[in-house]
């Protein structure tokens, strides 16, 4: 079972899930390059300028493992990455977990996905003013001095740390994209988790990539807002159970 | 119970504060924050979710970022967000501790917002700074190595590579192409490049767009201006137009990335990036035009109509340099001195272009006027130095001329500073005809020393020594030509090469002429001569004489 975290934090956002289905599976977290402990160097601006870049690295990640045909847990953004990798590559897939699925963020004509493009600006904005944990991440290796014993603690906000240009070039993916086209192409088994309340994932929106997938499941869980994996993990464990239990 | 003067303080408090539950929703606040909203304290702000007050940005930002860290680290601090309170945006700082665990509804989240709309201000004013400061530093950048490549490009072949090269790796376009207007006004794709490089011809309207688009300036500033003259096509290209001093050269297109994720285009320095083209254009068409003009003079100045004297077969080839657009300066010509005898010369002009092409149509000219029956090639070479001298035409140029009796083969010959003439024998041995030597044209040494070959070379193919090494005054080489002999005369482009030294060059000369199958291949001698590896960067030049040739008996 593979874990992939969404726009903003890394692989942590699944501490509170994850270890409920080391039992029964081996468990995989992976951190998206850009994000949590990923190799910043990895990063390429071509390459990841469409999330089809980011399915690649999880196909390359896949074929590495080798794990055979796995279950793969995608929250937000990275479910959309999943569906993608599952379009292209359908045996490496046995099933997907999709936690909040978004194919595009921005409305369009007969399509209501939340935000205007407009809006999208402003979040580059509030982004722009918010370098979490970055600049006290990069302010010692920059001052060369390493034997700062703060170092040693975990940083404040670290979960969310990222390079500035890689975060907004990243929010820019994620919510500029459109793969609403991309839903057709999937025959691997899903699931589509919504929460009752999420202004990231509207129900609707939720509904709607159940309705275009080719065979899903969908699960209404009683939580409020974008990240049940942190503020319903309990729900989201028990409808993911369901799902998987034979 | 809590003093009433603490709770007097709570509501009263410079900043705002706010109990929220674990979905976000306001459990509780205080004047402070009410008051910020328009209908101040009337309006019960409980229930809401405080992310529902934020700007849309903020918005998404609590979700993805503020609530996963206050979740899993069980505080932030102040984060920039902003309040959507009475009809327009407050900045404020935001700072929050969640106590509790486990289901939204044990759970408390305190909030404390700090009014921040000065500090915004000023921060906002340094982002601004910061990106534009690194925006200048990448267009920079990027117009350094797009000037440095426009440059360094020779032609307008040159310049228009340079500019797809520099539109996709530079400026990251997925394809580019460069069309170029000509003298009727149409348009001709003469660069392009990537993956899905567009070849469909831009539309008139577009092409006038773009050619006017520099007009519509709104004088806000250079940068602005610049910009304003790159235009976006209907279908999402990008046309720069290419203006020179006078002329507007064409356009260049550029199909941007597409992908959400892409950063977009610098059109400031696309413009620029333009200009410099167009300015490039001017210099290579101007350089071409100069180069054509001093081709066509030399390609003149070459005796087209060989004579064909009975018992000899004259045939010659020439070369330009493959890499250089400049014009060289090798030349040959051959004409009757008088009823018997036939004057051969190959010589080399120093320097390039149109300069040297003039240089070798007067000293072609002032060799034909010197050459009279009776005088000779030691005094022809004489008197045409003396012209160098006088005139400086031509300085430092080198020649070998010759005069042949048609009648019984008798070649006499002088050389000032030119490579050696070449015979070679129906049985395969070869001689360089050191004989005759002197100075190269106009040029008076210290020691009037002569001019000695290079001592690997004494030694000819057959091992015969040549003795007959002559100082500058000395007298003329002889040779009588027997059946079957090739004369060649020729210019350093056959022999001299980067990768090997002069005597093995000539060695190498000399075997190929030696082994070369004869007349037949006349019109191809350069090339085979040079067995395929023609030389780069030097024009060459052979002309070859046959005494008695052995099949025509």
């Amino acid at each position: 079972m593979v874990f992939a975290h969404g726009f903003g934090c890394d692989q942590s956002m699944w501490r509170l899930v994850a270890p409920a289905f080391e039992d029964d599976f081996r468990v995989v977290l992976l951190d998206h390059v850009g994000a949590g402990g990923s190799d910043l160097a990895a990063y390429d601006p071509d390459r990841h300028a469409s999330l089809e870049g980011y399915a690649d690295d999880v196909v390359e990640l896949l074929e590495e493992l080798a794990l055979g045909p796995v279950v793969f847990v995608g929250h937000s953004v990275s479910a959309t990455i999943a569906l993608l990798a599952a379009a292209r590559r359908p045996e490496l897939f046995d099933r997907l977990v999709l936690v909040g699925p978004s194919p595009r963020y921005v409305d369009d004509v007969g399509y209501r996905g939340g935000f205007s493009a407009q809006e999208i600006e402003e979040l580059l904005e509030t982004m722009d003013a918010n370098y979490l944990g970055w600049s006290a991440f990069i302010a010692p290796v920059i001052m060369g001095s390493s034997d700062r014993p703060e170092l040693g603690e975990e940083l404040t906000n670290s979960f969310c740390r990222t390079d500035p240009a890689i975060a907004k070039r990243f929010a820019r993916t994620t919510f500029l994209s459109d793969n609403r086209a991309d839903l057709a192409a999937v025959r691997t088994p899903s699931l589509v988790v919504q929460c009752r309340e999420d202004v990231i994932a509207p129900v609707e929106v939720g509904e709607y990539v159940h309705d275009q997938l080719a065979d899903s499941k969908f699960v209404l869980i009683d939580a409020v807002g974008h990240c049940p994996n942190l503020s319903a993990p309990e729900e989201l464990i028990t409808a993911m159970r369901e799902y998987l239990s034979p | 119970m809590t003093p009433p003067g603490r709770a007097r303080s709570w509501d009263s408090a410079p900043v705002a504060l706010l109990r929220l539950d674990g979905a976000g929703a306001i459990l509780d606040a205080n004047d402070t924050f009410r008051s910020w909203f328009d209908d101040a304290g009337a309006r019960d702000l409980r229930g809401t979710r405080l992310s529902a007050l934020l700007s849309v940005g903020g918005r998404i930002y609590w979700e993805t970022h503020l609530a996963p860290l206050l979740r899993m680290q069980g505080r932030v601090e102040e984060i920039a967000v902003e309040l959507r309170a009475g009809g327009t945006r407050r900045p404020v700082l935001l700072s929050a501790e969640l106590h509790g665990d486990g289901d939204d509804d044990d759970i408390v989240i305190n909030v404390a917002l700090f009014d921040a709309r000065e500090r915004s201000r000023f921060e906002r004013e340094l982002m601004a700074a910061h990106a534009e400061a690194e925006r200048s530093a990448a267009s920079v950048r990027t117009l350094l190595v797009t000037t440095t490549a426009l440059a360094r490009a020779a032609g307008v072949e040159g310049v228009c590579e340079a500019l797809v090269h520099a539109a996709v790796g530079e400026f990251r376009a997925e394809s580019a192409s460069v069309w170029l207007v000509d003298g009727s006004g149409t348009l001709t794709l003469r660069a392009r490049l990537g993956d899905d490089a567009s070849v469909e011809k831009p539309s008139a309207a577009l092409l006038e767009a773009t050619r006017d688009a520099a007009s519509i300036t709104d004088g806000s500033g250079e940068s602005a201006a610049a910009a304003a003259e790159v235009v976006i096509a209907p279908d999402g290209q990008v046309v720069v137009p290419l203006h020179g001093a006078d002329t507007f050269h064409g356009i260049l297109v550029l199909a941007p990335r597409a992908h959400a994720g892409d950063d977009a285009l610098d059109r400031g320095a696309l413009a620029a990036t333009g200009q410099q083209g167009g300015v490039a254009l001017d210099r290579a068409v101007l350089h071409e035009q100069s180069v054509s003009v001093a081709y066509e003079l030399q390609r003149a100045m070459l005796t087209e109509h060989l004579p064909q004297p009975e018992r000899a077969r004259l045939s010659t080839d020439y070369r330009p340099a493959e890499r250089s657009l400049e014009v060289g300066g090798d030349w040959y010509d051959a004409f009757w001195v008088d009823d018997v005898t036939l004057a051969l010369a190959v010589g080399d002009v120093v320097g390039h272009g149109l300069d040297s092409a003039t240089a070798m149509g007067q000293l072609r000219t002032v060799v034909r006027s010197c050459a009279e029956s009776g005088v000779g090639p030691v005094e022809v070479l004489a008197r045409v130095d003396r012209f160098v001298q006088r005139r400086g035409v031509g300085f430092g140029s080198t020649l070998v001329y010759a005069e042949l009796d048609v009648t019984t083969g008798r070649l006499v010959f002088a050389c000032a500073g030119h490579p050696p003439p070449l015979v070679t024998r129906p049985d395969g041995d070869a001689e360089f005809l050191w004989q005759g030597r002197r100075r190269p044209l106009g040029v008076i040494t210290a020691t009037d020393a002569p001019v000695l070959p290079p001592a690997a070379v004494m030694a000819d193919r057959s091992g015969r020594h040549s003795t007959h090494l002559s100082g500058p005054e000395a007298g003329p080489g002889v040779l009588e030509l027997r059946r079957g002999d090739v004369l060649w005369l020729y210019t350093d482009g056959m022999v001299e090469r980067r990768d090997r030294s002069l005597p093995t060059g000539l060695e190498a000369f000399a075997r190929a002429a030696a082994g070369s199958p004869g007349a037949a291949v006349a019109s191809e001698l350069v090339p085979s001569l040079l067995g395929g590896e023609l030389n780069e960067y030097d024009d060459a030049c052979v002309l070859r004489l046959e005494w008695d040739a052995l099949d025509t008996s």
